[in-house]
Formats: structure tokens, sequence, C-alpha cells
């Protein structure tokens, strides 16, 4: 109930960030979540920060040279974007550090076996991905060249593919042994 | 390629949400419909697949970089439908667990990325397909990511008139079609023969593992 209710409260707060173009509203908005996501917000925020930092950068530079160019720079503007963007990516990674999907999603059962499942596969590849760069680094004192690259990420790519299928096949039947995929 | 929480107008993702979701109940219903025992895995795999291809940099020319859909790839195992509803899926998983791209700009993303680039790859596959399965497979996967780039830039284009002051300055994405179209287009033309070169490699991995035969 209390990760539903906060699922909700997350959606209703991203829908609401996007309706408010004020910078101050915004900038209070931000310190306010800042303050409200208790101990580790410092790590939050750095986050937030690493994922959206590429494009407000990018975007944010484009604005001034274009501005520059054109001798209409709008500051209220910037402040406004990196401010909203900002707001709605440590929103984001609230509730991702906080609310359990699986138990929000308790109302919908074929949505919660779905992520479950393609969950584990996303830990099949990764682990998959990590054993072989490892097994890669090891023989090799130098940094693979960029053909050398994409030939071992092809041979990865179908090795891990073949894996996972072998690994999601038998989930599936120990998932449907169990009852789990029966209505 | 996808678009981050804030750059859309509520005046773009609220139409978008209201034409994805039947959109979503009608994909829906048909995978729900030819879900089995080899379908469920098979998807399961290729969903994971499509999710990590769009986490992977792809290293381009002049040190930079973009990242594949895998999008195509879906289209062409599961159709376009099965597609729309697992990339919808990728975009979830992506905006909850890697921080990339976002809920309100969601139905813009699963509009373009999951449905036009699956029915334009779809559609490209069986209009081409008499040329040979690899070039089919190739041009119609270039085609289907080079579409969603194509409305991606329009709709992001359009958000400076869609969405404004009342000086005129922008409320949210600043740059007009002018800027957007060059940006995204010149890109992802490497990108997507990028996309089309692995899911050429993939698609005949699938064909050779007979997991195609289940597919209609």
């Amino acid at each position: 109930m209390k990760h539903r209710l906060a699922l909700y409260a997350w959606l209703a707060a991203v829908v609401a960030t996007t309706l408010v173009h004020q910078p101050a509203v915004l900038a209070a908005g931000l310190a306010a979540v800042v303050l409200a996501s208790g101990a580790g917000r410092g790590r939050l925020l750095g986050r937030a920060l690493r994922a959206v930092a590429p494009v407000l950068l990018l975007l944010s530079t484009g604005y001034l040279l274009l501005g520059w160019w054109t001798g209409e720079l709008a500051w209220r503007f910037l402040l406004l974007l990196n401010l909203r963007v900002t707001l709605l990516a440590l929103l984001t990674a609230w509730a991702v550090r906080d609310i359990d999907f699986d138990r929000a999603l308790a109302r919908w059962p074929a949505a919660r076996r779905w992520l479950a499942i393609v969950r584990s596969q996303v830990t099949v590849f990764r682990r998959l991905a990590t054993e072989y760069r490892a097994a890669v680094q090891s023989r090799s004192t130098l940094p693979p060249t960029l053909r050398q690259r994409y030939r071992a990420g092809a041979a990865l790519g179908l090795a891990a593919l073949d894996k996972a299928m072998y690994n999601s096949e038998a989930l599936t039947q120990g998932m449907r042994s169990r009852g789990a995929l029966d209505e | 390629m996808h678009i981050p929480d804030g750059l859309i107008s509520p005046q773009t993702y609220l139409p978008a949400l209201a034409l994805a979701a039947p959109l979503w109940v009608v994909a829906a219903r048909r995978l729900r419909a030819r879900m089995g025992d080899e379908l469920l895995p098979r998807l399961a795999v290729f969903t994971a697949l499509a999710f990590l291809l769009s986490t992977l940099m792809l290293p381009l020319p002049g040190g930079t970089s973009g990242h594949l859909l895998g999008v195509s790839l879906l289209a062409l195992v599961f159709g376009p439908w099965v597609a729309f509803l697992c990339y919808t899926l990728v975009l979830v998983l992506q905006a909850v667990v890697v921080g990339a791209g976002g809920i309100t700009a969601l139905p813009v993303n699963a509009l373009t990325l999951g449905l036009v680039a699956a029915w334009v790859t779809w559609g490209g596959y069986r209009l081409l397909r008499g040329l040979g399965e690899t070039l089919a497979v190739a041009a119609a996967t270039w085609l289907g990511i080079m579409s969603a780039a194509l409305v991606l830039a329009l709709v992001l284009g359009l958000q400076p008139v869609i969405a404004q002051a009342a000086d005129g300055t922008p409320l949210f994405f600043p740059f007009g079609v002018a800027v957007t179209l060059p940006a995204l287009l010149v890109p992802h033309a490497l990108i997507a023969a990028g996309e089309a070169a692995l899911t050429v490699l993939v698609f005949r991995h699938a064909r050779k593992r007979r997991w195609l035969e289940a597919m209609p």
C-alpha cells in the first residue's frame, strides 16, 4: 500500500513539475526534495546530476552560443530548464531508491511478472558481459582496437543470447510448474 | 536518442499519452492471444537484449558515441505490435533503472522509438525481402531508425512553437527544427548503420537457432 501510494505520488509530482514555469518555485521544490529525501541525499543528488548533466550541458551550451550569436539570450529560460530537468531527475532517482516497484505493482501481477523476467535476463546479460570483459583484459596487455572491440562484442552478444535463452526457458518452465503463469 | 523528462511540454505528452494508451491495450491483447511457453522466454530475452543495447554506447568516428535501440530486432522477430509493447517496457526500465528518458516523455518516446521504428522496419522488410534477407533486414532497420529520428526531431523542434512564455521565450526544448533535424539525423545515419549490422547478425543467429519458427 505504502509503495503504491509512493508510486502515485511520484507520478503526480513529475507531472506537476512540468506544469510549473517559475524558476523560484522549481528551486524551492528542488530544495524541498533534497531535504525530504533523508540520509544519502548527497549521493542521490549526485546520481540525478550524473544522469542529466550531459544533456543539460549540451543544451545550455548550445542555447548560450545561439543566444550570443543572435543577441537574444533569456537567462531566466536557462535557469528554468536546468532546474526543471534536475528536479525531475532527482524525483526519479528518489523513487528508484525508495519505492519497491514489485510491491507497488502488486495490483498488476502480469506487469510484475513481466518485469521480474526481463530484469533477470538483464542480470544474466550483464554478468556475462562483465565476465567476458575481464577475461579479454586478463589475456591482453594492450587495449583492444575498435575493430577488435566490435568483433569481441559480436561474439559476446551471440554467446550471451544463447545462454540467456537457455536460462529464460528454464525460468519459464520453473514458473509454469509452480503455477505462476496459470492465469 | 530518446528524450529525457523536462524537455517535452504537457501540450505534447498528454495527447501522446491519449494516443499511446489505446495502442498499448491493442498490443497487449495481441500479445496475450499469441503468448505461449515458447514465446515468453524468447520475448523476455529479446526485450532484455533491447534494454542492454540501448544502454551500450557505440563509438563513432570523431570520438563521439551514440546508442543502439534494438527495436528493429524486436519488430522483425515478433512483429510491430509486440515490439511496440516490449520497447515501452524497455523505456520504463531505462527511466527507473538507468535514469535515462523519463516518465512524462514515455508516451512520445514509445510512439516514436517503439511504434514508428517498429512499423517502418517491419513494413520495409516485407517490401524489400525480394532483394534477399540480409539486404532487406539491413535496409529496413536503417529506415526504421531514421524514421524514428525524423519524428523525434520534429517533435523536439516544434516545442518552442507549442510551448512559449508571453514574451516568446521557450518553456521547454529551446531549438527549432532547423537545429533538431540535422542534429538528430546526421549522427543517426551512422548509428542506424551500426544497428542494421547488429540486427542482421542477431537475426541470422536467431534463424540458425530456429527461434523464428514459432513466430508468424
